[in-house]
């Protein structure tokens, strides 16, 4: 299955528990919404649903920050 | 020191004679002296007083880490009052939920949070930053104002209280007396060897004891703090660098990052005095990796539990003979390990830790009964220490041959499979060394013919198998040890409002029922 925008946001409450209202432009770290735990969550999500292997070099505001963003790193590198 | 440090309030205070134009706090993109901070202490204060805050009364603050952050809990602080400090990452339901439990008369906000505040509640509030909130006063609309006459208060009056998210029921607030702080601050100054000239990366929450502990020690010794508010290891690194950060706090999920980070880039980061570790155990593999890729850094691994304040912690010159030991007792600290019904145990023996002295806390905001059952006088210490309340830590812990403390598992989570006691924990970090599971809950289940049965319920890694991680265990634990059934998770684990895995419910959907038999394996 490919990883959607719309399927991060659907699954974020699972992964970190917050329940305020997610666009794909929030902001997930730099907002200081999501801590190191749900990161770890996050990442295993996306490795998960998009099949690939994340490296911690990758893991930057760049590639992760906003579900947007995410979408658009897991399909790069599919 | 010229002024004797005995509150939160002097631990500030007391740099300001001779450290005024000192930098204090590094936020992205300004920093701030003791001097500047102080000025903003004082607006904040007087904001507070004139509005009818008075001592003892709960202020809760949820601002973003940076200087505003710490400016609140200090300003709470200065006039007397107790700061009740919720981690940014909480949800607005728990926000409410500690207002209303902690029966807070004002409230430190961002923007977003004030104006979702319930209808009617007569808090005082103040909005850090963020969208303006119409009728609430806004932090950037303060007057400048200087103080004329701290409020003194007696340091065993009540400081902050620290909300603990337990796997079940509601979050309970830790009360912290000015004491516990101060006393907690000299400990960790202590044994960790700070000074003056240190510059510690702040990147875990003031929310958390073991963060707040980083600008508290600051404190103490006039340093300064580096915040960073995103826990990306990429940005963590490039932080220490541009910083020159000299020491650096995290919990194991940001230790795996960072040390995988390090790992692949092989960047050096030669600033880097010291570095703790505590909230939980690091993974061997990841702990194997720490000494090579922070050559020049001492490294300490850390025990604490909040109603015990700080703990345990194993001096980095051990690190290499005892990685994943706790150690034992921290400077000013006094821990026993019960047997219970026996007494006390001995080297090769395991039990309960319990703490007394200096840093126990007050117990439990408005809960007697938990309190009571959390910290009280413990029988087999009574030639020792009489009365005196101790706090039940829950965790058990073996001593070795040297007096040193190795954590064993949750009291109440030890499974017992024919005639063993397999601690969870011990099986998760045999299953997570596999390299095949990401998250991973190990549990016991009722057996006909063991007693209990140890299962796992996992979520794989990409291309690992059920199969292939159960031959792994096979391979590499003892039979006892084995899993009877390995629950293969296809959707992320549920969790905690805290982010934690919620062990209860994944024990809960893995566990076998009638209805949806245990996989066979």
């Amino acid at each position: 299955m490919a990883l959607t925008t719309d399927r991060i946001i659907q699954n974020l409450q699972a992964i970190s528990g917050y329940d305020g209202v997610v666009d794909p432009d929030t902001c997930l770290f730099s907002s200081g919404m999501l801590d190191s735990i749900a990161m770890i969550s996050l990442i295993a999500f996306v490795e998960q649903e998009a099949g690939i292997e994340i490296r911690a070099d990758e893991v930057t505001l760049e590639n992760f920050d906003t579900p947007a963003r995410i979408t658009r790193f897991a399909g790069e590198r599919v | 020191m010229s002024i004797a440090v005995r509150t939160v309030s002097d631990l500030f205070a007391h740099n300001l004679p001779e450290r005024a134009a000192k930098s204090f706090l590094v936020d992205p993109g300004r920093s701030w002296t003791y001097a500047e901070v102080a000025a903003e202490v004082d607006r904040v204060a007087a904001f507070l007083a004139a509005d009818g805050i008075e001592p003892g009364d709960r202020v809760v603050v949820q601002v973003r880490k940076g200087m505003r952050e710490v400016a609140a809990m200090l300003a709470v602080s200065r006039i007397g009052g107790v700061f009740v400090n919720v981690n940014t990452v909480w949800t607005g339901e728990q926000l409410h939920y500690v207002i209303d439990d902690s029966g807070a008369r004002a409230a430190i906000l961002e923007g977003g949070a004030a104006a979702a505040l319930p209808q009617g509640h007569a808090l005082v509030v103040l909005v850090a930053s963020g969208p303006s909130v119409t009728g609430l006063q806004s932090w950037d609309g303060l007057p400048e104002v200087s103080l004329q006459s701290p409020v003194s208060c007696d340091d065993g009056d009540l400081a902050a209280i620290i909300y603990t998210s337990g796997s079940t029921g509601r979050p309970k607030g830790v009360m912290l007396t000015h004491a516990n702080i101060v006393s907690g601050a000299r400990s960790v100054t202590a044994y960790l060897e700070l000074r003056g000239d240190d510059r510690l990366l702040s990147v875990l929450p003031y929310s958390f004891d073991y963060g707040f502990n980083q600008l508290t020690t600051m404190m103490l010794v006039g340093g300064t703090v580096v915040h960073q508010p995103v826990t990306m290891a990429t940005e963590i690194v490039r932080a220490i660098r541009e910083h020159a950060v000299t020491g650096f706090a995290a919990v194991p999920p940001l230790w795996i990052q960072f040390i995988r980070l390090l790992d692949a880039s092989g960047e050096a980061l030669p600033s880097l005095r010291l570095v703790t570790n505590s909230g939980g155990k690091i993974p061997l593999n990841i702990l194997e990796r720490m000494p090579a890729l922070l050559p020049d850094t001492r490294i300490y691994l850390m025990y604490g539990l909040t109603e015990a304040f700080r703990s345990t912690y194993l001096p980095p010159e051990k690190f290499a003979a005892k990685m994943g030991a706790i150690g034992r007792a921290v400077p000013e600290n006094e821990v026993y390990v019960i047997r219970e019904g026996i007494g006390i145990a001995g080297p090769g023996e395991q039990g309960e830790l319990v703490h007394c002295g200096a840093f126990v806390s007050q117990g439990y905001w408005n809960r007697p009964d938990a309190t009571a059952e959390k910290i009280r006088p413990c029988p087999e210490l009574a030639a020792l220490i009489g009365e005196e309340p101790v706090v039940y830590s829950g965790d058990i812990v073996r001593i070795d041959e040297d007096g040193d403390l190795w954590f064993v598992s949750r009291r109440d989570a030890l499974i017992k499979s024919s005639g063993f006691r397999i601690s969870p924990d011990e099986v998760e970090d045999i299953v997570h060394r596999s390299g095949m599971a990401a998250d991973v809950v190990v549990f016991g289940v009722a057996d006909d013919l063991l007693g209990q049965s140890v299962q796992v319920a996992a979520t794989l890694a990409p291309g690992a198998t059920r199969e292939g991680l159960l031959a792994y265990c096979r391979k590499v634990m003892p039979a006892y040890m084995v899993p009877r059934a390995i629950h293969v998770w296809n959707e992320p684990m549920p969790r905690t409002a805290s982010g934690k895995l919620a062990r209860p419910e994944v024990v809960r959907l893995s566990t076998p029922t009638a209805d949806r038999p245990q996989l066979s394996i």
